[in-house]
């Protein structure tokens, strides 16, 4: 499992590199433009088409207010504006579901740890959680709101969860007590979120969609399996052995078996996520080398258009 | 389906302050340092409006390469509904027992 947080650092690394090769020059000076405009920036990129000019409205408006914290204000109160304005067509269904994965995997937890009078390092953790997916839910709603990107990134997110789970296990007992096959983490984190992160790319003919679709089926994925081991915990309790980190009892046990979900929700979101991004882009470099189909020589006699597959 | 909830007081504000002077085009952030409202309010009620065909729009052309600058103003529709809406609230203080007796 130690492998597994090593991975992450990498993927890390190999974004730092791609952005220095993008542009070394911004690399090293950092950016040119302050925070607040970077942040209404990405705020404007949230809107649905028919909301543009609004867009350029908060843009216009920022580029006449003074002063740092002014500017940040607005600029934040906008970045609220863009994640609630209509209208939201299927994507509003797409955060939904992914609001009701949240309110489930937070409100499961706390059920848990009322029921089993865990200790205030618990309600920490919890509150550590909630923090840690409102983050998700926010970074979520900006991404399924990106043409192309909701529908394939939730199917992208139940298959990188199916795969887990076939190998895994399906039962709750699987998931509380995971009997680890050496091969079978390889193939979880790093074989199935590339191949989906790379599928985004080919299928949208479009690196920027597809890393858009790998980061939504990391946080789709992370977000279903834990909701998954959650409810094994509260299904089986202190079922089977108890666990020696938990200290032999039985809220220790129902605490190390939550933490495990907890770290299991971090580190698959984060590792998925980079492992994804990675095969999306990879997947981009191959695109930009395959020049598209060309018509040469005479013209084909046939009047029918060429389809693109 | 739109639905026909009454304005918010925000908006009421907002359309109050528009109506200060009708003809007059106004900037975005002005609007929302005189009524006290913060962007990520300001900027959906704008929408709303503009949705409900209760603001015009328009843009100022940037002077040496900044930005346009949106701007906003009643619609004579929005004129109507900011009468309508004074009107209302004249309306509900109406039933003052006193001024119904002193009308009969």
């Amino acid at each position: 499992m130690g492998g597994l947080f090593f991975i992450p650092m990498v993927g890390l690394l190999g974004i730092l590199i791609a952005l220095y090769r993008r542009n070394p020059q911004r690399f090293l000076n950092g950016p040119t433009e302050d925070a607040p405009l970077r942040l209404m920036r990405w705020a404007v990129g949230l809107l649905s088409p028919q909301r543009a000019e609004w867009g350029q409205a908060m843009l216009g408006e920022l580029d006449h207010i003074d002063g740092r914290t002014r500017r940040l204000r607005f600029a934040l109160g906008c970045v609220g504006a863009a994640l609630v304005l209509p209208p939201w067509g299927r994507a509003a269904a797409g955060v939904w579901a992914m609001i009701a994965l949240a309110a489930g995997a937070v409100g499961l937890y706390g059920g848990l740890a009322v029921h089993y009078r865990l200790g205030g390092g618990d309600w920490i953790a919890a509150g550590i959680l909630t923090v840690f997916v409102i983050g998700v839910l926010l970074g979520a709603s900006a991404l399924v709101r990106r043409p192309g990107v909701a529908i394939p990134g939730l199917l992208g997110g139940l298959f990188i969860a199916l795969v887990f789970l076939s190998l895994s296990g399906f039962t709750f007992l699987d998931q509380v007590l995971p009997d680890i096959v050496p091969w079978h983490p390889p193939v979880e984190v790093i074989v199935v979120p590339f191949l989906v992160g790379a599928a985004g790319t080919l299928w949208s003919r479009n690196p920027v969609v597809g890393r858009r679709i790998a980061r939504l089926a990391a946080v789709t994925a992370g977000l279903g399996l834990f909701v998954y081991a959650t409810i094994a915990v509260a299904a089986i309790g202190g079922g089977g052995p108890f666990d020696e980190d938990g200290g032999g009892t039985l809220r220790g046990t129902i605490s190390d078996r939550l933490a495990n979900n907890m770290v299991d929700l971090a580190v698959t979101t984060l590792v998925v996520a980079t492992i994804g991004w990675g095969g999306a882009a990879a997947a981009g470099r191959f695109l930009r080398r395959t020049p598209p189909p060309t018509v040469s020589g005479p013209i084909s006699p046939s009047p029918e258009p060429q389809q693109e597959a | 389906m739109q639905r026909n909830r009454p304005p918010s007081p925000q908006t009421i504000n907002v359309l109050r302050a528009l109506a200060a002077d009708p003809a007059q085009w106004r900037y975005g952030y002005d609007l929302a340092t005189e009524v006290h409202l913060k962007s990520g309010s300001l900027y959906p009620i704008l929408v709303r409006l503009a949705d409900r065909g209760l603001l015009d729009t328009s843009w100022e052309p940037g002077l040496d390469s900044r930005p346009p600058r949106h701007l906003y103003r009643l619609s004579p529709t929005g004129r109507e509904f900011v009468a309508a809406l004074t009107a209302g609230r004249v309306d509900r203080r109406v039933p003052h027992p006193h001024n119904r007796w002193s009308e009969a």
